[in-house]
């Protein structure tokens, strides 16, 4: 009888870290801690470009998206709920350590909005926008603005893919010219604009900085509500690695899809909400442990977001870390003992942020990837570009390779 | 006796057919074995025989006693500080191994190392007795038990230079391993008890590694928590690390909490190894200051601060573990130095051919 005692109370403790609520809207308190299951179809159409990479691939791993349901999210989505869409938009800025599930509480809240119907205007890393872009043009519109056609055709490609249904009820209010050939006329559904932008990829940063220009005139008369989500929003103010062909450093205002982003994150419209997280992580000339508002916006971003609802996404508390541990022994990633054991001991140690919960010693050896939510296995191995032959002009290289 | 006359009337035959052949060429014989040559008249290589050795290990007593006086010391308690034994002054060496008519004495002389043979055989001949006993021992019915692994315990086998030593002989890597596994066979039988004695001359006893068994009392701070302080060193980093009892965990690096101070996982896995290793993970708190090195250097320093710290809160046994297991070594190595005509420390410049 003692056995069966145990045996239950061991069961019961499992039990809990799944919820069947699928739905965010319904997520409350009491699902605080537990997994909850996002359809994979669901994922494809809202998810288009925004989860983490190692998440992506956890999703490939256990085919089910799961996420966990967490304090800092549900309060996010009492103050959405509660939003008066007469007022001008509220900003609500998600902040905390590196590490601790900030991407993912967004996510959470995008999936929430997308739920409810609302536009979701999702930029899924600020970051990659000021750093590493290969192709700058001087854009046509505004001589002194930076194009970005890469960027802004792959963003309008997802876009597309999240909100269709809401776009091609969305009429343009005035005539549109791209240039000498190219024109939207007034009147036509948004969807026939973006598909124009990632058709002609030169005018893409125009037909983003349209879109935009639009979704906020049209937002004020309520016909839709929009949810602009970005991540990593101190990429807008700040620095960039991006030069110019006179190898003079760009500034993020010179960056024609950022000035208009930085416009769409202005609280002048109304009929929606700004979530926006701050990350130390993709950023550039961040100090590595800076995780306030204030660090990592600096001045003029933190004026510019002023006045703003802070909400901190702490690590993982010991229950969080529970739940997340036997997610991953029901899910059988944890397979030996050993790594059982070891994964309970980091747990005081580590103050269990959700990554940095990865510090076990002997787990290690014995059981792949334990702790991390994101997992980094069975990842593709991306294809090695081999550089062609060519005749290089520094003979040094020649002789040593001889 | 019958084989020896066989063996003359044969030799005989063999020269009487010779002369009674008078057509026949009478062979010459041009050169002799060094068995038939006479070579008694060059002297040999140095020999001290046994009686030789006897006779003067007689006479350094006799000096020694005489010295002993001289010096004004008691004679029977003299010690051989300053004095050589003959032992050491004339060491042994294989004996002459042939007679005057220049006949070996062992039969195993022409295989060359005759010693080692010899042993063999003397091995194989105990093996067969044990055998023989066994045998003996399973028609009265009563089977033996096996008794021999608690004599092996601490024990090891000759090393091939104290069986070359034994044998007064030059041995080959296969001879050795020849001889050793004969021996095993020999101890692997159940009832090889009756030849204890024998095998122990082939077995040496392990030398106790004396262990500085570094017992530093717990101190005790102003609450009455237990804390201990350990100093480590890898490469050029150096830590100091003071480990307090009833913690949850905690460990600070140069105030910094450690997530924070070491990103990499694996400098934090270095740091969590001592206190995981003595299954005390949650329970202790650690403040340690470390400088100079890198990033890896400095993990390996705390590292071994740790441990250190960790033995006085830790039994004998546990500490014998972790001296085991690397944790209380401190790694010697160190950055190679780079050698002129070279590239680094190893790597040479690109070798061109013209």
């Amino acid at each position: 009888i003692v056995n069966q005692d145990v045996q239950i109370a061991e069961e019961k403790p499992r039990a809990i870290f799944r919820t069947s609520e699928s739905n965010p809207a319904n997520h409350t308190e009491q699902h605080d801690c537990q997994h909850y299951s996002i359809p994979l179809e669901e994922v494809k159409v809202i998810f288009p470009h925004g989860l983490p990479r190692r998440f992506k691939e956890q999703i490939e791993t256990f085919k089910e998206a799961c996420l966990m349901v967490r304090k800092p999210a549900v309060e996010l989505f009492g103050y959405l709920k509660s939003t008066n869409f007469a007022q001008p938009a509220i900003r609500y800025v998600l902040y905390g350590e590196s590490g601790t599930g900030k991407t993912m509480t967004l996510c959470h809240a995008v999936h929430y909005c997308a739920k409810q119907g609302w536009l979701v205007l999702h930029i899924p890393d600020a970051h990659l926008l000021v750093k590493n872009c290969k192709q700058l043009l001087q854009s046509s519109y505004k001589t002194e603005r930076i194009d970005q056609p890469l960027q802004a055709s792959a963003w309008l490609k997802n876009f597309r893919t999240s909100n269709e249904h809401l776009l091609r009820e969305i009429k343009t209010q005035q005539k549109y010219t791209w240039n000498k050939w190219d024109s939207t006329e007034e009147g036509r559904p948004l969807v026939e604009m973006v598909e124009q932008g990632i058709t002609r990829m030169k005018t893409a940063t125009d037909v983003v900085g349209a879109v935009l220009k639009e979704l906020k005139r049209q937002c004020s008369l309520g016909s839709f509500k929009l949810l602009v989500a970005v991540d990593g929003v101190n990429a807008f103010w700040g620095k960039t690695t991006l030069r110019k062909r006179d190898k003079t450093l760009v500034s993020p205002e010179e960056l024609a899809l950022v000035h208009n982003l930085r416009k769409m994150v202005m609280n002048d419209w109304s009929g929606g909400a700004i979530v926006t997280t701050i990350c130390q992580t993709g950023s550039v000339f961040k100090p590595r442990l800076a995780y306030l508002p204030h660090e990592l916006l600096g001045d003029e971003g933190f004026s510019a977001l002023e006045p703003f609802v802070p909400i901190q996404v702490p690590k993982y508390s010991e229950k969080e870390f529970e739940s997340c541990y036997q997610y991953y022994l029901d899910r059988k990633w944890l397979q030996h003992e050993k790594g059982e054991i070891c994964a309970r001991e980091p747990r005081v140690c580590t103050n269990c942020s959700a990554f940095s919960s990865i510090s076990i010693s002997g787990a290690k050896k014995v059981s792949p990837a334990p702790f991390t939510p994101f997992l980094p296995v069975y990842s593709k191995k991306k294809e090695k570009k081999t550089k062609p032959f060519c005749f290089s002009k520094q003979k040094k290289n020649l002789t040593t390779k001889l | 006796m019958a084989a020896a006359v066989r063996r003359v009337l044969w030799l005989s035959g063999v020269s009487g057919a010779a002369r009674a052949r008078p057509g026949a060429q009478t062979l010459r014989l041009i050169c002799t074995s060094t068995a038939v040559q006479n070579r008694s008249h060059i002297p040999g290589p140095p020999v001290y025989t046994q009686d030789f050795i006897k006779e003067q290990t007689e006479e350094f007593n006799l000096g020694k006693r005489h010295l002993a006086n001289m010096m004004g010391e008691d004679p029977e308690t003299f010690t051989q500080e300053d004095i050589d034994d003959p032992k050491e002054l004339f060491p042994s060496k294989s004996v002459c191994q042939w007679g005057e008519d220049g006949r070996p004495f062992h039969f195993l002389f022409y295989t060359g190392s005759q010693s080692y043979y010899s042993l063999l055989h003397e091995i194989y001949a105990k093996l067969l007795r044990i055998q023989k006993y066994e045998d003996e021992m399973r028609a009265q019915g009563s089977f033996p038990g096996t008794g021999n692994e608690l004599k092996l315990i601490g024990s090891r086998w000759l090393i091939k230079e104290e069986l070359e030593e034994m044998l007064l002989d030059k041995l080959s890597d296969q001879d050795y391993s020849l001889c050793i596994r004969l021996l095993e066979r020999l101890v692997a039988s159940p009832c090889s008890g009756i030849e204890e004695e024998y095998m122990a001359k082939f077995r040496r006893g392990y030398v106790v590694q004396v262990q500085r068994f570094m017992n530093e009392p717990l101190q005790y701070d102003e609450q009455g928590v237990a804390f201990s302080t350990g100093e480590g060193k890898r490469k050029t980093a150096r830590a100091t690390v003071i480990v307090y009892d009833n913690g949850s965990g905690k460990i600070t690096v140069n105030g910094v909490h450690y997530i924070h101070y070491f990103p990499i996982l694996q400098d934090r896995e270095q740091l969590m190894f001592p206190a995981q290793f003595l299954d005390r993970l949650g329970k202790l708190d650690m403040v340690c200051t470390v400088s100079g090195g890198g990033r890896s250097s400095q993990a390996g320093a705390i590292r071994l601060a740790i441990a250190r710290a960790l033995t006085s809160f830790s039994t004998k046994n546990e500490v014998e573990c972790m001296r085991q297991a690397g944790l209380l070594t401190s790694d010697p190595r160190l950055k190679e130095r780079k050698k002129p005509g070279q590239e680094g420390a190893r790597r040479k410049f690109t070798w061109k051919k013209r």
